[in-house]
């Protein structure tokens, strides 16, 4: 997939990210999240970007409507039953993979590629947020001070991490 | 003082132990560490250092900032060419490279020079008058040689191996610029708690301190606030870094550039959005030029310029110094040139000078002379005198330097650029701004504060209420006082004075005063106006210098003042950015990101010649099919209609619809039913844009009652996918539907041929895939290798075919073991040039046909629509010019003429038109035949002419082609479908 890079400062893997997508629709939304609450045991994020972490399950409100709950690579996605008058699901697991990188150097090399303000609150480790790379959609999710995972379009990892690869060199 | 040429044997804030070599039109010189280009060929006593633009007169260096018109050069050699850069920003380099320009065949000899002589021709809006005949063409012949005379610098044509950066950056408070106000203003920020990015363009902090002589209390408070700044963790201090444009949200443009030697692979330079919750302009003030006969001789400068390079840069750029002066801070520049050790005459237009002033300049023997002008300068590549009118006497006064200090004129570019126009204020006789919006703030000159205390104060004020509209109040401490005792007195206008010789207004553009006479004469009374007729201002240097002295002559002539006068537009970028700087390092390989299909490295590995479809890389054509693409496509169609192919189409778009009403949702997005497609079946279905206009096709098939899965063009798919979202989003907010992009999930790939039925049974024997199990648009769902597999017959090329969608991460390995079962059967992969030219044969329509000009009747398929309504473009399809019959619709076309073939693009005419203008239609798609054993082509073609069995005539004028061709049906393979449906 990815050749795994590493630099001083700077260390990127890439990996396969089983996701399940869910969304509920307008009018019975509330019942839609207390059905995937008690179905995954675990409360929903509450706002766009925040994300909640239970057991190998990362839950994450990527619109008002609509949650990613990602697994790491290897592991099940958790099987949801949605009733369709509530809202419904689909994997996504096959078709992103996740570029996880750490190191000091992180922000700086993702400054030349992503508009995203670390020391905002918005960006703080454990928050998630859709942006652009280079033109692409992507999602990231900071995980840690200097360490953060790209969820990225299948199609194009290997084409955005030679651009971070170069960033990293130069 | 001891000196060499120039310069000063000490002082100045540069490292005079620091020698750097550099080359100047081929001139090896050497200047100092510390050094602009500007400041170290004037230390070598090179004072022409360009031509003019349209006379190619000869200039010199005239500032010592981003203002200056004059010496402009290129820098660099080869690919590494940057032309149009002022020297007076440059900062100095060991081994840097430079040359003059717009000069042929050299600086001093410029053949060019001759356009001075035929000036009465070449007056504003000359080439408007004077190259309009004799014919309407003539000025396409004119053009190619005014275009060749015109322009200054020349890029260069080799590829730039230079890197470029770009970089996305934050602060709370953004200060632009790195003088007294901006300085007090970054202190203030900071020790508030805001985080503060203080941007200069200049390789040292200070502004116009940098022009007080370096060991006074001036350098002492910039020591101080520079490394109370440098010891704050949450000040970014960016030198050589210019705000070229202020946009949307607070975000400003900057470029750093990093001239001289850089680490292997480090950007040349980088160009940096940051985005800021406040930002503050202390962007400073700059110094009106002077206008009269032959203001732009070479040693013509302003006067704050010269006393920069004094006090800077240890450089005495002339011994007989004549100082014109409107203000009280020309005599600053007046005392420290004649401490230095020049003779200086100061020639002030007004009819006193303050007492204090004059007390100082006469202890140096410099003589004033009050109420006095200069009318003309006499000089050729240097000023040698100067012609001072005055009351009672003319005075020829022998120099080499002429200051000129005209007053200061805010610089209000940068918090023009979102909108707000300066406003005029009498009591500086300038232009401040208009206004501010919310997070943004001005302070010091720009606000017309001219004096350092004063612009320190004002800092202090627009820094903490920065810090505060960013909610960080933390205390701060008092200003650090500075008063350099500025003297300043009332507005004085500048009264221009012309003789003989032409007065330069903007010297960049070559733009006189009697060219703003001429656009006044010939009722061009708007500014803006008047910018377009002379040019004034649209130079590199945008009319920095030029701008005031231009309004003040418009206004005089129109007999109206400055404020109703008004000024011009600024707009971004306030100095020239290389292109390059803007794409950063989105060139080359990385100009566009590339997708990949998950079959990438099979079809490398089998010889695939991939092609460029918008992103995606697709196979082209196979190698071992044939030496070319001509012979390969041929040889892959032949082996589709006879044995089966293997084509990777995971470049389709593919779109999850999902909810209880995405079947009615389908049935208002395409123009065909979807409501009663069947659970297990598929349709082919047409959306139209909401003016009647085919949008995009594609199949979608009905997994269950509520969920669809929809395939889009490769081309559409991300138009499509928006599309679906936005009218979820408006028009049917009420539907509840769910749309995902799955493009990505699935790879996909379609066998295709009389074998591919077998070829599916040998590779899925547990599948039941006989016609009546998976017949025509039926679908099927399996597994393979743990992954869900998805099957649908469904045919492009005419021929059995099937789709099958597999999870992207297995989609080599089922792409493999389709190829390594499929072999007995002749099965092999084929690329997309064969693809294209099989729907051609089956007259299937595709992106060259769906144009966005036809409609469903266009295409031939109305019938789909039949008399449905309620979905997307359904009324503005009927509109009357779409059912016009001379409108160009669908047919097709056999060539009919042995050896000759039909092209792509091609005009077509009726055999007894002139083979002239846009023809009765045009030739969409073409393809050579196999099986007709000729090219056959798609068309569109005027109705009025479309009958089946007549004759076109098929130009091609890019070859200087014509061929005939017969108008046939588009069906030119197997019109009953026999072959896909058995």
């Amino acid at each position: 997939m990815v050749e795994p890079l590493s630099f001083k400062d700077f260390n990127l893997e890439a990996a396969d990210c089983p996701i399940v997508q869910t969304e509920g629709w307008d009018g019975t939304l509330a019942s839609f999240e207390a059905s995937v609450s008690k179905a995954l045991g675990a409360p929903l994020p509450t706002a766009v970007g925040e994300t909640v972490r239970h057991a190998d399950v990362l839950i994450v409100r990527v619109a008002p409507r609509r949650f990613w709950l990602i697994s790491e690579a290897g592991a099940k996605p958790p099987s949801l039953v949605i009733d369709a008058e509530l809202g419904c699901s689909v994997l996504l697991g096959e078709g992103r993979v996740r570029l996880r990188m750490e190191g000091m150097r992180l922000p700086e090399i993702l400054s030349k590629c992503v508009a995203v303000d670390w020391s905002s609150p918005a960006a703080a480790p454990g928050r998630a947020w859709h942006t652009a790379f280079h033109r692409i959609p992507v999602l990231l999710l900071r995980t840690a001070e200097t360490a953060c995972d790209l969820v990225v379009p299948r199609s194009f990892v290997r084409s955005l991490a030679d651009w971070i690869a170069d960033s990293a060199a130069g | 003082m001891n000196r060499t040429g120039n310069r000063l044997a000490a002082g100045g804030r540069i490292d005079h132990t620091e020698p750097l070599g550099f080359v100047f039109d081929g001139r090896e010189l050497a200047g100092y560490r510390g050094d602009t280009l500007a400041s170290a060929l004037l230390a070598n006593g090179v004072g022409l250092t360009g031509r003019s633009f349209k006379y190619h007169r000869p200039r010199g260096i005239f500032s010592a900032g981003p203002e200056e018109p004059n010496a402009l050069v290129t820098l660099g050699t080869g690919g590494r060419r940057e032309p149009n850069l002022p020297a007076t920003t440059l900062e100095l380099a060991d081994g840097m490279t430079a040359e003059s320009q717009n000069r042929w065949p050299s600086l001093a000899f410029d053949m060019q020079s001759i356009n001075g002589l035929f000036s009465p021709f070449l007056s504003a809006g000359f080439y408007y008058k004077t190259f309009m005949g004799p014919t309407r063409r003539a000025w396409m012949f004119y053009e190619h040689f005014i275009r060749k005379a015109a322009g200054l610098g020349r890029a260069g044509t080799e590829p730039d191996p230079g890197r470029y950066e770009t970089r996305h950056a934050f602060a709370d408070v953004a200060v632009v610029g790195g003088g007294p106000a901006g300085l007090s203003v970054a202190r203030a920020a900071a020790t508030a708690g805001a985080t503060v990015a203080l941007i200069e363009q200049d390789f040292l902090l200070g502004g116009q301190l940098l022009s007080e002589r370096p060991d006074g209390e001036a350098a002492a408070w910039l020591s101080a606030v520079e490394a109370e700044l440098t010891g704050l963790d949450n000040v970014n201090v960016m030198l050589k870094t210019m705000a070229f444009g202020t946009f949307d949200g607070n975000t400003l443009g900057l470029i750093e550039r990093r001239d001289g030697p850089t680490a292997e692979g480090a950007a040349r330079q980088v160009f940096t959005m940051l985005r800021a919750r406040s930002i503050v302009f202390a962007t400073g003030a700059i110094e009106r030029p002077l206008v009269f006969s032959n203001n732009d001789r070479p040693g013509v400068m302003l006067a704050s310029a010269a006393r920069t390079y004094l006090n800077r840069f240890a450089v005495l750029p002339g011994k007989k110094i004549v100082v014109a002066a409107t203000n009280d801070g020309a005599y600053r520049a007046a005392v420290d040139l004649a401490a230095a050790g020049a003779e200086v005459m100061v020639a002030d237009q007004r009819g006193a000078a303050p007492a204090s002033l004059a007390a100082d300049a006469r202890r140096l023997n410099i003589a004033i002379r009050t109420g006095s002008l200069i009318a003309d300068l006499r000089g050729g590549h240097a000023v040698k005198a100067a012609r001072l009118a005055g009351p009672g006497s003319n005075l020829e006064v022998a120099c080499d330097l002429v200051c000129l200090s005209g007053g200061w004129s805010p610089s209000v570019h940068l918090s023009s650029h979102l909108g707000v126009k300066p406003v005029y204020r009498g009591d500086i006789d300038g232009f401040v701004p208009g206004g501010f919006p919310a997070g943004q703030f001005g302070a010091g000159a720009m606000m017309g504060c001219f004096s350092t205390a004063g612009a320190i104060e004002d800092g202090h004020r627009a820094g903490t209420e920065a810090a505060s509209s960013c909610g960080k109040s933390a205390a701060v401490p008092v200003p650090l006082q500075l008063d350099l005792g500025e003297t300043v007195a009332g507005p004085f206008r500048a009264i221009p004075s012309t003789g003989r010789g032409k007065a330069f207004v903007d010297f960049q553009m070559d733009v006189t005063t009697k060219d703003i006479e001429l656009a006044h004469r010939e009722g061009y009374e708007s500014v803006e106006h008047l910018k377009r007729y002379t040019t004034l201002g649209m130079g590199t240097d945008q009319g920095k210098t030029s701008n005031f002295g231009a309004l003040s002559a418009m206004a005089a002539l129109r007999k109206a003042t400055i404020a109703q006068t008004g000024t011009t537009t600024f707009r971004p970028p306030y100095t020239p950015i290389a292109i390059g700087a803007l794409a950063g390092r989105a060139v080359g390989h990385h100009c566009k990101p590339i997708r990949r299909t998950p079959m990438h490295d099979r079809h490398l590995a089998d010889g695939a010649e991939m092609l460029k479809v918008g992103l995606w890389m697709r196979p082209y054509f196979y190698r071992g099919a044939g030496g070319d693409v001509n012979e390969a496509y041929v040889a892959e169609m032949r082996m589709v209609r006879e044995a089966a192919g293997l084509m990777d189409i995971s470049t389709l778009g593919k779109i999850d619809v999902q909810g209880p009403d995405a079947a009615a949702f389908l049935d208002r997005v395409y123009a065909n039913g979807f409501a009663k497609l069947p659970v297990g079946r598929a349709r082919y279905g047409v959306m139209l844009r909401d003016d009647g206009i085919v949008f995009d096709d594609g199949t979608t098939t009905r997994l269950s009652e509520t969920q669809f899965f929809m395939t889009t063009s490769t081309a559409k798919a991300a138009d499509v996918q928006s599309r679906l979202e936005f009218l979820l989003d408006t028009a049917w907010a009420e539907l509840r539907v769910a749309v995902t992009s799955v493009s990505d999930e699935w790879a996909a790939m379609s066998i295709a041929g009389p074998k591919s039925r077998d070829i599916l049974g040998a590779a899925f024997p547990e599948l039941d895939v006989s016609n009546e199990a998976l017949p025509h648009m039926g679908f099927v769902e399996a597994g393979f290798d743990g992954r869900a597999l998805r099957i649908i017959r469904l045919s492009y090329s005419g021929e059995r075919a099937y789709e099958i969608y597999i999870g992207a991460s297995r989609g080599e390995r089922l792409w493999s073991r389709l190829l390594e079962v499929g072999a007995p059967f002749g099965l092999k992969p084929y690329g997309v040039e064969a693809l294209g030219a099989l729907r051609v044969e089956k007259g299937h329509v595709a992106g060259p046909e769906i144009d966005g000009r036809t409609t469903l009747d266009d295409l031939g398929l109305g019938r789909m629509a039949g008399k449905r309504t309620g979905f997307v473009g359904e009324v503005l399809r009927h509109r009357q010019a779409f059912l016009a019959p001379d409108r160009q619709r669908l047919v097709g076309l056999e060539c009919i003429e042995e050896g000759k073939r039909l092209r792509g693009g091609a005009i077509l005419f009726m055999p007894d038109d002139a083979v002239a203008g846009h023809g009765r239609g045009r030739i969409t798609s073409v393809t050579f035949s196999p099986e007709l054993g000729r090219y056959v082509g798609l068309a569109l073609l005027g109705g009025d002419v479309a009958t089946e069995g007549s004759e076109v005539v098929a130009a091609y004028p890019m070859r200087a082609e014509t061929v005939r061709a017969r108008i046939v049906s588009p069906v030119f393979l197997d019109p009953k479908g026999e072959r896909l449906h058995g």
